[in-house]
């Protein structure tokens, strides 16, 4: 994989751990808090407990029964973690536990006097000891008069307790890590390995499969809406592709005929002992050919032009009756020639903002085939309909109709049904026409066809 | 008559040049857009003409550099682009006809003579006469030694078109620009269609003939003899 840190995978998993651990850290630190204060609540709690029992123990046996108890509490305590003293309120020591653990303990507080005078006040302060690897809590507390209680007790047990969590909390956290950093590659690559499904497929069809699609089914919904508006996309460019070299083909094809009966023509013209009559004849063939390229050439890209709507732009009013009764009139002689009675049926009147040439050209190339198709001695019929909202002008001819087969591709470029072939023409008359009527918001479509013969309806709105 | 020809194709300039000389016309030929410029602003051509790709300066540009000195000498653009824009933008520039490759050499002489009938402003006659024919253009009516042709509205326009031009071959496409305002040609022989019907009212029963096909090129109203 290129460059692993610009990945979107890469990214998001570092996204998906990083906020796992940012989340786990501070879980286990607010457990951490939370046990830790609570352990020390519980230690001072025991420690005011003793002053109050011992308060109880003075009030009911004296300074006696306050001694007996401290040597008991030192015999079953342990004299490591706990010490108790008795203290004048001038801080002097009168009694005490085993203070060999506890070295430096006279020089704790002295400022007692307060506790005379206040009997439910209880100090509490947290000292450190050389001789003791943790932190010691102690208490002072008014038990009698003049007696002050002070009762000490290591924190070891608590901290032991705190060391064991973190020790726990820490290796869970190191599992943990991993653990996220692999679910989140995970949840990453499902998420973009339809992406980069789209994007093999891409490159696919840059490199020329212009048949490769994407069948991406367990993805999330982007992704497969992703997919499908990929594959429509490809489909369309295939399409294109393949019309496009449909129409070289036959643009090569169209070309290449006239051009080989100049060849012919002119080849012919020389080899033999050509008079000058018979020069003129073949300069006089050369120039039609000619003319007949320079019209498909022309035709082409008239016809590119009007699908990409250039026509539209200059725009007058039109009157099309007028517009297809000059078209009629113009054809009328050829009809003559062909035995074809041409019938125009229009309103009076029919104003249409449109492209006087589009339109007069559209008009003609309907109407010619008409006439060329339509079976000698009998009708075309061209009729105008104008609704309120749109205009329909019917072309109709008599003759062997259009097979079904071809029907759905008589207006693309270049198509030309087999029994067509034989007459001229160049493949692009409906598909200009077409164009023209699209590029003014309408249509030209077949409307019916059999063997008595088609009718081709223009379609306009108004 | 003076014309000015920039183009730097050769051959085309050649096929030009000879034509406008059996027409009459002297011809100075340019083969690049520096130099046409200098000569179309130094010397006073009665027309130009101006292919629009040219190596220096662009036959636009050109155009444009002649109209800023107002100078109007006619201008007709001669340009292998051929969509309504490329027309209109040279146009807009100041030419007053344009011309698309490939041409025919008919087609290009009837525009330099309708451009120079233009400029000289010479009073329109009523009538025209051609041996026996007679057109009258403010009724609109045709006659044929004496006898009154029965002309349709379009036929009259043809025929007008063809005595207006007479000896001069004029292109289909010609035709149906002037006369039925189509700048393209419908195909199947509508032209042909329509002349022969023309030919069948103007000649029929007469001994000379006055409509000729000239093939591969057009159609020609002249005296048979001439």
């Amino acid at each position: 994989m290129p460059n692993l840190p610009n990945t979107l995978s890469f990214r998001l998993t570092l996204w998906y751990s990083g906020s796992f651990v940012v989340f786990l850290a501070a879980s286990f630190l607010t457990l951490l808090i939370s046990i830790d204060a609570i352990l020390g609540d519980r230690i001072d709690e025991d420690l005011i407990k003793d002053i109050k029992e011992f308060r109880e123990f003075y009030e009911s046996g004296g300074l006696n029964s306050v001694k007996q108890e401290i040597d008991r509490e030192a015999k079953t305590g342990d004299i490591t973690e706990i010490f108790l003293r008795l203290l004048t309120p001038q801080g002097e020591q009168f009694y005490s536990s085993d203070l060999s653990h506890w070295e430096g303990i006279t020089t704790v507080q002295n400022k007692l006097e307060k506790f005379a005078t206040n009997e439910s006040e209880i100090l509490l302060v947290t000292v450190e000891f050389h001789t003791q690897d943790e932190e010691t809590r102690i208490a002072y507390g008014l038990i009698g008069p003049e007696i002050i209680l002070q009762v000490g007790e290591s924190t070891e047990e608590k901290e032991e307790i705190m060391k064991l969590l973190f020790i726990v909390f820490t290796t869970m956290f190191l599992i943990a890590i991993p653990i996220a950093a692999t679910a989140g590659w995970f949840i990453a690559r499902k998420s973009v390995i339809g992406i980069e499904e789209i994007n093999q497929a891409a490159i696919d069809i840059k490199n020329g499969k212009f048949n490769r699609r994407l069948s991406i089914k367990k993805h999330y919904d982007e992704i497969q809406t992703l997919a499908d508006t990929f594959n429509l996309m490809a489909e369309r460019i295939h399409e294109l592709i393949t019309e496009m070299s449909e129409m070289i083909d036959n643009i090569a094809h169209d070309l290449r005929s006239p051009l080989a009966r100049i060849r012919a023509i002119s080849e012919n013209a020389l080899s033999r002992q050509s008079n000058k009559k018979e020069f003129q004849t073949a300069t006089e063939d050369t120039l039609e050919e000619c003319d007949r390229m320079i019209q498909m050439v022309n035709n082409t890209l008239d016809v590119a032009e009007a699908e990409a709507g250039v026509v539209e732009r200059e725009k007058e009013d039109i009157n099309l009756a007028n517009l297809i009764q000059d078209a009629c009139e113009l054809f009328e002689p050829v009809a003559d020639e062909n035995n074809v009675e041409l019938t125009c049926t229009l309103n009076s009147n029919c104003h249409f903002k449109g492209n006087r040439q589009g339109l007069q050209r559209m008009m003609s190339n309907l109407i010619d085939n008409a006439i060329k198709y339509t079976k000698p001695n009998t009708s075309v019929d061209i009729k105008l309909e104008n609704n309120t909202n749109s205009i329909k002008i019917n072309i109709s001819d008599k003759g062997h109709g259009i097979p079904k087969e071809s029907q759905h591709r008589i207006f693309d470029r270049f198509y030309r049904c087999d029994n067509s072939r034989s007459k001229e023409g160049s493949g692009l008359g409906l598909s200009y026409a077409r164009a023209v009527a699209r590029s003014h918001g309408g249509d030209v479509i077949l409307e019916t066809s059999s063997k008595k013969g088609s009718t081709f309806a223009v379609l306009l709105p108004i | 008559m003076k014309l000015l020809l920039i183009e730097d194709d050769q051959v085309i300039a050649n096929f030009v040049i000879k034509g406008l000389n059996e027409a009459g016309f002297s011809v100075d030929h340019m083969n690049d857009g520096q130099a046409g410029l200098n000569a179309a602003l130094q010397e006073n051509y009665d027309l130009a003409i101006i292919d629009i790709m040219l190596p220096k300066l662009d036959g636009l540009s050109i155009i444009s550099r002649i109209r800023e000195k107002k100078l109007n000498t006619p201008i007709i653009i001669l340009s292998a682009k051929r969509t309504v824009d490329d027309r209109i933008n040279g146009l807009q520039h100041g030419g007053d006809d344009y011309l698309t490759k490939p041409f025919s050499f008919s087609e290009l002489l009837a525009r330099v003579e309708a451009l120079l009938r233009r400029a000289s402003n010479i009073v329109e006659p009523t009538t025209l006469e051609i041996e026996d024919l007679e057109l009258d253009l403010l009724s609109r009516t045709a006659r044929r030694a004496g006898k009154k042709i029965d002309l349709q509205p379009k036929e009259f326009a043809l025929l007008e078109y063809l005595v207006r031009n007479t000896g001069r071959v004029l292109s289909k496409t010609m035709i149906m620009e002037r006369v039925w305002n189509y700048d393209f040609d419908p195909g199947t022989n509508v032209v042909e269609a329509r002349i022969s019907k023309l030919r069948e009212k103007v000649d029929k029963n007469h001994d000379a003939s006055l409509i000729h096909t000239v093939r591969g090129l057009g159609y020609v109203l002249k005296i048979q003899n001439a």
